[in-house]
């Protein structure tokens, strides 16, 4: 009998074998820097990716590896590598194939700290980028250069909240013989599956809605093994004799894994951003439950959405789920269950009515984060997007007013009793002001 | 390492190392629908002690052009060419699934260029149920789907591997879909044809050592016994809880396996 196991199955079994001395249902924490080699012989095909196993935590870890294996499964890819964040996550996997004199296209719709690192950082390593539109598919096929190495964008931009028609711009990308790397942190693979619709490299922050707690930071970068690397001459990292591994050629000895193992062999063996075996339990913990809380975070969204569309003292509400959305219908035929748990609103009375609604929550809490069980708030323009330029803040849809919402788990009734309280706060503030 | 066989460019894996004629030469044959990559496990770990491996994507497998070859006995003509290509004398041949077949054929017809043999969860048949060939030709990714589900045990099921963050089930479908539509099925066909596979295992008088799955359902355990049985010099061993996908599901004890075929080669 054939037997595919689905998405909520996987979300609790994949990757996971009981261990047999034990019989630990659970997976364990293997709290451990390093293994023991059976002998000399044993160590030394360990070094040279001849037997599967672990040598090193910084390199992989039987905990980690089934946080890997598992999503890898959830997302539809061939191999996945666990990270300290999501930030690691996406330097890793850029420099995968990346070197100076590179060049990258990005959407200008991205969370600060990827424009950031696009922008700032990369930049300072002559790896240049052109920062696009996602939606202007017209833009992105023109920015591509002979030097090109990668379109990269996020399917939900953060917080604009535009939503890239992932198959189309993957057309695009592969049209040009570079690959789509996506950061999916906002879908989660629960809404959507990237691979499945195009892109070849799939990112998480796993410090979101995949642990869902907020106490444990990770990140993963899942090669979806649909990229042809020896297609063109673009990408010696994978294709060309490896510096290390006796030269290995990733592309001809691992296939479709090559991407994945250039960011083991290199990133995790040369930079090290290492997720706490600790963390990857947690994050296990929260992928156990994954599709269960997404569709209590969607819920909630539609009805706070309701609630806040009819308020008298909101100036705006954005959500791709919105008719008026200018991405409603990419969005609602990527994401069918539904465009995710963050909304973005202006209070009337501009900047001023929404750092006071802010200040005047009380259940809701105000911090840098997104994905939590808990609703939380923030006024990105002066904190998580606030290092990046006027004009990237322009192009990323970042008005004055705009709060970002990150709809929560709790009873949706106390949710908007605490917002409907802070609004009444903020009008009375603004009132006695103008009086 | 590309080489040219009956004009055509093919692609044959030597396991990391440059290609050695003069050193001991381990040919590994790769079955339906899969590529060089079916020996991740082997092709290094071999080619690292001393052996040169020739692993070769078959044509329309893999990195290798061409169409697939139509007939058991065919491919085993065409591994012979493709050793006769590489001025190779002598090899140990070994063979998964559907390369089982080839590996029986080869050693039979060619006794003089195979000195042992290895097979890995095959039978002196392999049935092929013709709903799969049916989904093969129709609708590719299901027939992928099947096989990969049903070529697995329980780790691979579940996308445990070996290999840290790798997913068996998503990475096997990504090998296969990665061949010209229509391999597949050409594959499954030669496998359904082929029926002297009792006749080739009573000629084969090299050594032999046999490689089963317990839970095979591909190719179900007591018919891998039946093959053993019909090859006068052969040893079997039989790994529990391990599905048809043996050298990659069960890699080390793969290994441990042929290397003791291979010493013992070596010392002769």
């Amino acid at each position: 009998m054939s037997k595919s196991f689905r998405f909520d199955t996987l979300g609790l079994h994949a990757g996971f074998t009981p261990d047999e001395r034990h019989g630990s249902r659970a997976v364990p924490i293997h709290q451990t820097t390093s293994y023991m080699f059976e002998n000399t012989e044993h160590a030394a095909a360990l070094y040279n990716l001849e037997v599967g196993g672990h040598l090193y935590t910084r390199i992989s870890n039987p905990t980690i590896a089934v946080l890997e294996n598992r999503l890898a499964a959830m997302e539809g890819g061939v191999s996945a590598v666990a990270v300290a964040t999501g930030m690691s996550a996406v330097f890793l996997a850029v420099t995968a194939i990346a070197s100076q004199g590179d060049h990258i296209v990005a959407s200008s719709q991205m969370y600060g700290g990827n424009i950031n690192l696009f922008e700032h950082t990369l930049s300072r390593f002559g790896i240049t980028t052109s920062f696009v539109n996602p939606t202007d598919h017209t833009a992105i096929a023109n920015a591509i250069q002979p030097n090109t190495k990668m379109v990269f964008g996020e399917v939900i931009g953060n917080p604009g909240l535009e939503v890239m028609d992932v198959a189309a711009v993957a057309e695009i990308a592969h049209a040009a013989g570079v690959p789509l790397m996506i950061d999916a942190t906002l879908n989660t693979p629960y809404l959507m599956q990237p691979i499945h619709h195009g892109a070849n490299v799939v990112i998480h922050s796993l410090t979101k809605w995949i642990g869902g707690h907020g106490i444990a930071m990770g990140g993963i970068i899942i090669d979806g093994g649909n990229f042809n690397w020896g297609q063109n001459d673009r990408f010696p990292t994978l294709t060309q004799p490896h510096f290390a591994f006796q030269g290995v050629n990733l592309w001809e000895e691992f296939g479709p894994s090559a991407f994945a193992m250039r960011v083991r062999s290199e990133g995790m063996y040369n930079i090290g951003p290492t997720l706490s075996p600790t963390n990857a339990f947690h994050i296990l913990q929260g992928i156990e439950t994954l599709g269960m809380r997404m569709d209590r975070h969607l819920s909630n969204t539609a009805e706070l959405i309701a609630f806040l569309t009819a308020h008298e003292d909101v100036a705006w509400v954005n959500h791709p789920s919105l008719p008026n959305h200018p991405c409603h219908d990419v969005a609602m035929r990527q994401m069918p269950k539904g465009a995710g748990s963050i909304v973005t609103m202006g209070v009337k009375g501009g900047r001023e009515a929404s750092q006071v609604f802010i200040e005047n929550v009380q259940l809701a809490s105000h911090l840098a984060n997104v994905g939590d069980a808990r609703t939380l708030v923030i006024h990105p323009g002066s904190t998580t997007h606030s290092h990046i330029s006027a004009t990237a803040m322009k192009a990323a849809g970042l008005t004055d007013d705009l709060i970002r919402i990150s709809v929560g788990l709790e009873d949706i009734k106390d949710i908007k009793e605490d917002f409907d309280r802070a609004l009444k706060m903020a009008r009375k503030s603004i009132m006695s002001k103008g009086a | 390492m590309y080489v040219t066989v009956h004009d055509q460019n093919i692609f044959v894996s030597t396991g990391g190392r440059a290609f050695n004629p003069d050193a001991p030469v381990l040919l590994l044959i790769h079955g339906s629908g899969q590529s060089h990559l079916t020996w991740l496990l082997q092709a290094r770990f071999f080619a690292n002690r001393g052996w040169s491996v020739v692993a070769p994507d078959f044509p329309a497998h893999g990195l290798s052009e061409g169409k697939p070859i139509n007939s058991i006995p065919e491919m085993a003509d065409w591994c012979h060419d493709l050793l006769e290509t590489l001025k190779v004398d002598q090899v140990t041949a070994v063979g998964h699934s559907q390369g089982g077949l080839v590996t029986l054929e080869l050693a039979s017809r060619y006794p003089k260029k195979v000195s042992s043999v290895g097979l890995i969860a095959l039978g002196l048949t392999i049935g092929v149920n013709p709903a799969l060939i049916d989904m093969a030709d129709n609708n590719e990714m299901s027939a992928f789907d099947a096989m990969l589900s049903w070529g697995h045990g329980r780790d691979g099921k579940f996308h445990d591997h070996p290999m840290p963050g790798n997913s068996h089930v998503n990475l096997g479908k990504r090998i296969m879909a990665d061949n010209p539509a229509g391999t597949l099925s050409a594959d499954l066909r030669a496998c359904a044809a082929y029926q002297d596979g009792a006749e080739a295992a009573s000629k084969i008088t090299q050594p032999a050592m046999i490689i089963l799955a317990k839970d095979d359902q591909m190719t179900p355990w007591k018919q891998g016994k039946a093959m053993a049985d019909a090859i006068p010099h052969a040893r079997t061993i039989t790994i529990a809880d391990a599905g048809h996908m043996l050298p990659i599901e069960r890699g080390d004890e793969v290994n441990q396996a042929l290397r003791e075929l291979l010493e013992e080669q070596k010392a002769k």
